[in-house]
Formats: C-alpha cells, sequence, structure tokens
C-alpha cells in the first residue's frame, strides 16, 4: 500500500469531509481509487488533472483552486483536505493562496508525500496533525480523555465505563467519523494515542495546548492496570479508587487469559501500526515466545516504553522493518504460527506455517481489557491448531517448484532506539 | 460533455483531463511493470517511492491477478534525500545489482516521480548484452495499456540485448506451422481463462504454439517470435504494435459463435489445417458448444430482445460482447462505453448515461465503478464483472469470455442474472396472509352494490386518478421489460395499500411515493 493512503483513509472515513487528492499520474489515482473502494467502500476520490502539460502551464492549481470552490459551494461540507501526493509536493503547489474558509468549510493543506512519509501510519499522524494545526485554543475548563488511535467500535465505551469508575471519561476519540471530534480535543485534558504512532499530533497538541499524554494502553495484564494507573496520576485522581479498578481489571484479563495458554509455542509478528506491540503483550502472557516484533512503525517516543518491556521479555523490535528483515527474522526460529502482513504470510504458508493476515484477522479485533485479551487469544489458538493443514499443503506443492524468494546474509537490525534524540516536547508530563 | 479529447502527444494514448475521479486504468509504470515482470526472468526494479511499489505489485497485484506479492519486482524507495539532493542513480544502483543475479534480465521503470525529477539510468556498461535496461514509463501522461504496448515493442527493439542462458539449451524451433499468442500480461481482467480457451481452440485444430508471449516467455526468447506462421494478438488494448514489427500475418481473439468460427478457419488457412479444423468445428457442436444449442433452443433466449444491457469496458471487451451479446444473441444494447484510452468516457459522463438509460439496462457489464454508481444512484439494474478494478478472483480457468466455451459461459451468465432478476422482482414475501375476519356469505352480505359502482372507490376496487395511470404507465416503462410484470403488481399493491390507508383514491401523490422507495431518482 502506497503509505499516503493511511491518510486518504481516514479522511474518506469522515462523513463531513470530501478530500481532495492531488494524484501523480493514472498509475497513483488507480491505486489510491482501488483501495479506497476496497477498504473504505463507496467513497470516489477526486484529483485535478496532473498530465505533464497541465504541471507546464500551471493549470493543476487553477483547477484546484476551482474544485475546492465549486465543491465548498455545493456539497457544504465541514471540511476539504488537500492531499497532496509526490509529484504535486516535489513540484510545490502554493496552498496559501487556497482560501482557509468558505462558508463553514475549513479548507486544510494535508503533506503527503509518498518518499518522505514512508508509512501507513505516519501519514496517519500527519493527517490528525493537520488537522489539530487547524483546531482553535483550548479552552480553560478541561476535563475527559481524548482517546487517539484505530480503536474497534466498541472500545471506547469500554474504556469509558472503566474511565468513569475512576472519576473521569472519554472526551473525544480521534481519528473520528467528524470534524467536531477534532474540534473536541480543545477540551480535553489528557492524550492518550494508543499504539505508539500519533507522535507528530501529540506533540503539536502539547506544545500548542499544552496538553499531557499517556503512553500504553489497557492491553493485557500489566498494560491495562499500569494504563489505569497512568490516567489517574495525570488526572490527579483518587489513588486509592484508581489502585482498585486498575487492579480489578488486571484480575479480570488474567482469568480470561487462562483459558488459552500458549506455552511453548513461539509466534512471529509484523504489523505496521502499532497495535501489533500490544498483540505481542498478549501472546508472551500466555506464555508464548516472539523473538520479533516488525513493525513498519518508526522509532518513536511513544514506543519507548513498549518497547522495554517486550525487551526484557526476549524480543527484539524491528523498526522500519522492510520485507527481506522479516523474511529474514521468519527463517531465524522455528516458528508455530506467523500474524504478518500479505507477503509475509504468503511466504510462510508456503513454508507449512499457520498464519494470518494481520490486518484483516487482527486489526478488526478489539485488545482491551479482559474481552479483548480472550477475543485474540483464541483466534491465535485456533491459528496454530491448523498446522495440519497447512503442513499439508505446502507439502503438495513443495514438488511444483514454486518460485520463493530465500533470505540471504540478514542479520537483526541495529537498535535505533538507543540513539534517539529525545525531544523536550516528550518529557514525562504529569499533573497538568 | 462531448468526446472530443485533447492527446498530450503522439506517443501516448490518454486524452487530457482537468479532473479525475473513478479510474478504470492505472499509469504507464504500471503496465510497463506488468509487461516486464511477466517474463519468467525478468527482475523489475521501479524507480520511485515505496508508494509506487506497493500499490501494483502488491496491493492492486493482489485483486487483479490474486497474487499475493509480486516476488520479481522491487523498488530504489526513493526518499527526501534522492528527492531534493541526490537523485536517484545512488539507491537504484544497489537496488539493481541485488536484482541482477545470474539468469535474470533486469528492467529499471520510471515511475511519475522519478520522471518528474528527470532520473534516468546511465551506466558505463550501457549496450553490454545482458545489462539492466532503462524503460521511461511516462507514467504521467500515458495509461497503461498503452505501455504494455509500447513496453513490448520496447522487447522487440532490444530483442539482441538479451542473453540466452547456457542452461536453456538450444532454442526449439516448431517442427511445422505454428502460433504466437501475444498478450495478455499480468492485470488482464479474465485472461487466465480467456487464454486458456485460445489455448484449446489451437490445440483442437493442431496448431503448434511457439510462443505466449510474454506470458509463458523468457526475454532471451523474444527472437523466438519470428520462427512462428501467424500471430494471435489478445487485446485490442496492446500488442499490435509488436505483432506489426513481428510482420507476420495477425489474428484476434474471436468473441461469439460466428467470429470464433472464422477465427479458426482463418488460422487454419493460414497453418495449412483446414481439415483438422473443420472436424474439430463439428466435434464442438456436438461437445463444447451443445449446452449453447440447448440454451438457446430452450424459452431462456425468449426473453433476450426485451432484456436490455449496459456495457462499460476496455475495448476488446466492450466491441466483443456487443458483438456477441447484441449482434448474435440479440439482446438491446442500451448504453456502452469505453473507460480507457483516446475515445474513452470519464466516470461522470457513465454515470449521468447509466442513470438517464432508458429502459434501463436489466444487467450491466462493468468494473466497480459501474457497480458504485448502481448503487449509489439506486437503478435496479444487475450488475457483472467485465473488467477491473474490482475486488473479484479470476483465476479459475473456467470463465472465458473468448472462443466457444467464452460464448457458453456468457450465454449462461445471461441467463443465470434474467433468473435473479425476476426472482428479485416476485412478489414473494415470509410475511403471513391477511387473516380473514368473516365468512363468505357475510362478505356476500356486508357488500354494497359493488358492480353499479365498479371503479368508483366502492367495494375492494380503489380508484385510479388519471395522473396516477399517467404516471404508474410511465414507471413501468422505465423498468426492463423482463420484469414489468412483476414490477407492475408490486406497485398496483403497494400503492393500492397506501391509498387505503390514507383513505384516499390512487393518485399521483401515491404513486410518487411508492416509486420514491425504490428509485427516489425517478
Amino acid at each position: 500500500m502506497c503509505p499516503a493512503f493511511g491518510a486518504i483513509r481516514n479522511l474518506l472515513r469522515m462523513e463531513d469531509a470530501m478530500p481532495i487528492v492531488i494524484s501523480s499520474g493514472d498509475g497513483c489515482m488507480y491505486g489510491h481509487t482501488f483501495v479506497a473502494h476496497f477498504y473504505v467502500a463507496n467513497r470516489p476520490i477526486f484529483s485535478p488533472g496532473v498530465s505533464s502539460q497541465m504541471w507546464a502551464k500551471g493549470s493543476v492549481f487553477d483547477e484546484l483552486k476551482a474544485m475546492v470552490v465549486e465543491m465548498a459551494e455545493k456539497y457544504k461540507p465541514s471540511l476539504i483536505p488537500i492531499c497532496s501526493l509526490c509529484v504535486s509536493d516535489t513540484v510545490g503547489l502554493p496552498f496559501e493562496l487556497l482560501p482557509k474558509q468558505i462558508g463553514n468549510t475549513e479548507i486544510v493543506y494535508v503533506p503527503l508525500p509518498a518518499y518522505s512519509v514512508h508509512t501507513h501510519a505516519r501519514a496517519k499522524d500527519i493527517v490528525v496533525d493537520s488537522l489539530v494545526w487547524r483546531l482553535p485554543s483550548q479552552r480553560k475548563a478541561r476535563s475527559g480523555v481524548n482517546l487517539i488511535g484505530e480503536l474497534f467500535p466498541s472500545d471506547p465505551l469500554k474504556i469509558d465505563d472503566v474511565l468513569r469508575r475512576i472519576g473521569t471519561h472519554v472526551n473525544t476519540t480521534v481519528p473520528g467519523p467528524r470534524w467536531e471530534d477534532y474540534v473536541a480535543m480543545v477540551d480535553g485534558a489528557v492524550n492518550a494515542p494508543l499504539h505508539p504512532f500519533y507522535s507528530e499530533s501529540v506533540k503539536r497538541m502539547k506544545m500548542k495546548q499544552g496538553l499531557p499524554f499517556v503512553e500504553g494502553a489497557p492491553v493485557g495484564i500489566d498494560g491495562t492496570y499500569s494504563w489505569i494507573k497512568s490516567i489517574g496520576e495525570v488526572l490527579n485522581l483518587n489513588a486509592a479508587t484508581v489502585e482498585a479498578v486498575a487492579a480489578d481489571e488486571r484480575d479480570k484479563v488474567r482469568a480470561a487469559m487462562a483459558d488459552y495458554p500458549l506455552n511453548g509455542l513461539t509466534f512471529m509478528v509484523a504489523g505496521y501500526e502499532g497495535h501489533e506491540f500490544m498483540l505481542v503483550r498478549l501472546l508472551i502472557e500466555a506464555g508464548a515466545k516472539v523473538p520479533y516484533l516488525s513493525t513498519a512503525v518508526n522509532t518513536n517516543p511513544l514506543a519507548r516504553q513498549e518497547e522495554a518491556w517486550l525487551r526484557e521479555r526476549g524480543c527484539t523490535v524491528l523498526y522500519g522493518a522492510n520485507f527481506d528483515d522479516e523474511i529474514g527474522a521468519l527463517q531465524d526460529h522455528p516458528y508455530d504460527c506467523v500474524i504478518g502482513t500479505t507477503p509475509l504470510c504468503a511466504h510462510a504458508k508456503e513454508l507449512g506455517i499457520p498464519s494470518i493476515y494481520y490486518t484483516n484477522a487482527m486489526a478488526t479485533r478489539s485488545q482491551m481489557f479482559a474481552e479483548g485479551a480472550a477475543d485474540i487469544l483464541s483466534l491465535a489458538t485456533s491459528t496454530y491448531r491448523s498446522k495440519e493443514r497447512y503442513h499439508k499443503i505446502a507439502s503438495f506443492f513443495s514438488e511444483t517448484g514454486v518460485p520463493r524468494q530465500t533470505a540471504t546474509s540478514w542479520q537483526p537490525k541495529i537498535d535505533l532506539t538507543e540513539h534517539l534524540i529525545v525531544n523536550d516536547a516528550f518529557a514525562p508530563n504529569v499533573g497538568a | 460533455m462531448g468526446l472530443t479529447q485533447e492527446l498530450p502527444s503522439d506517443n501516448v494514448n490518454t486524452p487530457i483531463r482537468k479532473r479525475v475521479t473513478d479510474l478504470d486504468h492505472a499509469g504507464g509504470d504500471t503496465g510497463a511493470m506488468q509487461v516486464f515482470a511477466n517474463l519468467r526472468d525478468g527482475n523489475v526494479v521501479l524507480d520511485g517511492p515505496v508508494g509506487c511499489h506497493v500499490m501494483p505489485a502488491v496491493a492492486v497485484i493482489n485483486y487483479t491477478d490474486s497474487i499475493p506479492y509480486l516476488q520479481n519486482v522491487t523498488c530504489s524507495e526513493l526518499s527526501e534525500n534522492e528527492v531534493t539532493i541526490a537523485g536517484t542513480l545512488g539507491v537504484l544502483k544497489e537496488k539493481v545489482a541485488r536484482a541482477n543475479v545470474e539468469g535474470k534480465q533486469v528492467f529499471i521503470v520510471s515511475t511519475p516521480m522519478s520522471e518528474l525529477i528527470g532520473a534516468a539510468w546511465t551506466t558505463i556498461d550501457e549496450g553490454v548484452k545482458g545489462t539492466p535496461l532503462f524503460f521511461n514509463a511516462q507514467s504521467l501522461d500515458d495509461d497503461e495499456w498503452h505501455a504494455r504496448d509500447r513496453a513490448l515493442l520496447f522487447l522487440w527493439q532490444n530483442r539482441d540485448h538479451f542473453v540466452r542462458p547456457a542452461s536453456a539449451g538450444l532454442a526449439p524451433k516448431p517442427a511445422g506451422p505454428s502460433i504466437n499468442i501475444i498478450g495478455p500480461t499480468y492485470g488482464c481482467f479474465n485472461s487466465y481463462s480467456d487464454i486458456a480457451e485460445i489455448k484449446r481452440l489451437l490445440a483442437g485444430i493442431g496448431a503448434e504454439i511457439n510462443l505466449v508471449y510474454p506470458w509463458d516467455a523468457n526475454s532471451y526468447d523474444t527472437t523466438r517470435l519470428t520462427d512462428a506462421t501467424a500471430t494471435i494478438v489478445m487485446y485490442k488494448e496492446f500488442g499490435s504494435s509488436l505483432a506489426r514489427e513481428v510482420g507476420l500475418p495477425t489474428f484476434s481473439a474471436p468473441f461469439g459463435l460466428e467470429d470464433t468460427t472464422t477465427f479458426i478457419r482463418d488460422i487454419a488457412k493460414t497453418l495449412g489445417l483446414e481439415e483438422r479444423a473443420e472436424a474439430f468445428i463439428s466435434l464442438e457442436k456436438k461437445t463444447t458448444l451443445a449446452a449453447w444449442q440447448d440454451i438457446w433452443r430452450s424459452t431462456h433466449s425468449d426473453f433476450f430482445a426485451n432484456s436490455p444491457i449496459a456495457i462499460i469496458a476496455p475495448p476488446s471487451y466492450k466491441d466483443g460482447l456487443e458483438k456477441y451479446l447484441g449482434d448474435e444473441l440479440g439482446l438491446p444494447i442500451s448504453y456502452s462505453a469505453y473507460r480507457t484510452g483516446p475515445e474513452s468516457s470519464p466516470s461522470e459522463v457513465v454515470r449521468e448515461a447509466l442513470a438517464e438509460a432508458s429502459p434501463s439496462p436489466m444487467l450491466v457489464f462493468g468494473s466497480i465503478n459501474e457497480r458504485m454508481i448502481l448503487a449509489q444512484e439506486k437503478l435496479p439494474s444487475r450488475f457483472y464483472q467485465a473488467s477491473f478494478p474490482g475486488a473479484v478472483v479470476r483465476r479459475a480457468t473456467g470463465t472465458p469470455f473468448v472462443g466457444y466455451a467464452g460464448a457458453v459461459w456468457l450465454l449462461q451468465t445471461v441467463c443465470e442474472v434474467l433468473f435473479d432478476t425476476l426472482f428479485a422482482n416476485l412478489p414473494t414475501s415470509y410475511a403471513p396472509p391477511v387473516q380473514a375476519t368473516k365468512p363468505t356469505s357475510e362478505i356476500l352480505r356486508d357488500a354494497p352494490l359493488a358492480t353499479a359502482d365498479a371503479g368508483k372507490g366502492q367495494n375492494s376496487v380503489l380508484t385510479w386518478t388519471d395522473g396516477a395511470k399517467a404516471l404508474a404507465d410511465k414507471t413501468a416503462k422505465r423498468v426492463p421489460f423482463f420484469v414489468r410484470v412483476s414490477v407492475t403488481k408490486k406497485l398496483r399493491s403497494e400503492a393500492e395499500a397506501l391509498a387505503r390507508a390514507r383513505g384516499t383514491d390512487v393518485d399521483e401523490s401515491v404513486i410518487e411515493e411508492i416509486t420514491a422507495k425504490y428509485a427516489p431518482r425517478r
């Protein structure tokens, strides 16, 4: 997938936004349209024409401007995001000449050159960041938690239930389906990025609005406990109540996980939006060995706490991993099960290892609290149990000489976290 | 909107459009990649940012060809440094070196980004046989189909560059008259079935296949194209430039009975296989085509003349379906359009045409774009996929559109859709029947002198105003003939139920309310 699609996808899911995508040609447009139809369904993408002649004449910008005005007047959406992809961002259109508002419509520039965005997750961060930049200033009265992340639909409700028991609530959830979900962020008291990639947005909120943030998510035994505790600390809530609720939720997770022991099994996990950190937590707490977590997320401050937890338990995080890294890692251990990207799973299936595609199988489930843990672990359990079937099929096909990419000289990457430049904006910020 | 469209140059195929939405073709880089990667010994390096690799070679290919990802395609993964300062040559060299392994021919394909910054591939070993080749895909201006055509021509022009490895042994020579098939490549809708059917027909008449190119070929096989007696170009969209250069008699893949029969006879004549061909045709009539004849003789075909269809597809399929389903089977074509090439209709033109078509096509052949239009405009037509894009699996070889087997498959498909349409419009219901409140004797006793006032709102007979009747007629005429009876029945029963509930005659407002439920635009 093109990294930029991460952003386009979130924007297309907004009910009151009409994104304009300045594509990099028909191949780019076709690809984005294709995946937009497939993953978002029934939403067209609009682009000004981008032939070499239109660039040369400068008419791309004129057409874009006309489109913006026409769409704002005709459809009156809350938001017209202008997604500028590789070619237009390199050419450099004078986006500052576009109106900022037309009627009630906000026109927001979203820079998405894939050559510097690199990952899906980063593109999503850029969208939230661009929208956050447009927000009015924080109001004086602040309360509740801003959830940031790709969540299962029932997650915010479950989280809200727990938060109310400790004396706070969910203020808003972004990325959300409406512009007002973003606007509501200015009333929140703390940001909770629930998986580690909305770092720019969080930083922006911190710098612009002075809003603190809490890392991690209520996933797994330790994770659930420490997340609830952190929220309590940041918001200065009643310590005894927070401790009681955190311990109670932790015990429920532990009880739910007891039904799915994974002792003695080895898993390989590759994901790309940061949920995979939490997934590995669950697998490890259930007794599995996970030598590597491969993630498309780059090293970032929001992942430090998660990474430290994983490293203590024998899991190396491969940040910004590419396919070769994953294939290499796959051949490093005898695996019982792979949860990963499409190409990695395809490869694992050729080797007869039970595998499921991360997005389709895992990202569509909740991982949070007791229910989430049970749901994820039951899927993992049923997958590794089908080993026999995978093995039979792989044996059947092994004689046909199916081309197989083989790793050559793979080495785990240097742990870049050691070299992280820590931005002051990320210093732990308690009791804002 | 007229269709007079300006092309950016003679060298490319896509008209300049001021605005673009819902495309059904990719760009030049995708098309070229799909040709080169299709060669058995082809290794492709795309010179672009990671999206220009992952989008066509992982995401799209997984839905067009149901291949998880193309293993022989990599990418220079341009980042900010290359775009703004360093240029692409450094990173490209590294990727090309990795791809340039024994027995593989490397093709470097430009992308919009590398074209924009003017990147090309220049090395000191240029001209040395077997070294990596650079192809300028002209991705900002050209579409995938025309780029495929140019890429095939490029292979021909470089035919002496490719090295046949010693391990491959001597090049095979056809024993007698033989034939080339040019196309398909990756990313061609339904091609797995189409190529299987063409091969079946050729086997049937005893024609030897010299080369299926690039589908079953290596780059070093390119020179062997001249060993054949004739060439079949599978699709109109690409391949004819190469066929022209090869210079043999050329045929195109046939749609329908008549076309296929002519195709077989013409090829047989060129190859000197007339006798085998006639024997094959008569055998086909008794086997493959027996199904065709049976369906044709059945009542199934009675509905054809009243079952309008629309076809929106690239040229081969659009023209082929029109010829077969329209001319040969007699289904009225209420609308047809290309979505690619110089004469293509943009999405908004297709949208308007489908919404306004009268009678509404019963069946629309198209891509997911048309499917979306049908859903968004709430049009009653059924949909059948005849083009990419769209998430569909077409890897089984039993669904051809071309040849005799294709004629049978399409005929069967059309009939199935007819039945399906009928079912969807039958006034079936799981609701329990209306309960009897009194015995027949009481119904008779309570009935006023109905006959005297028949049609005047008495008894069970409701009055229809003239306006309502006219509107109902108009509505019925807009639906395909095939389901007109069912729709009229449904309209009548629902309109009368509503009028009864309101205690009024059936007037225009009643009809409007009912029709709005099913087709708000109307």
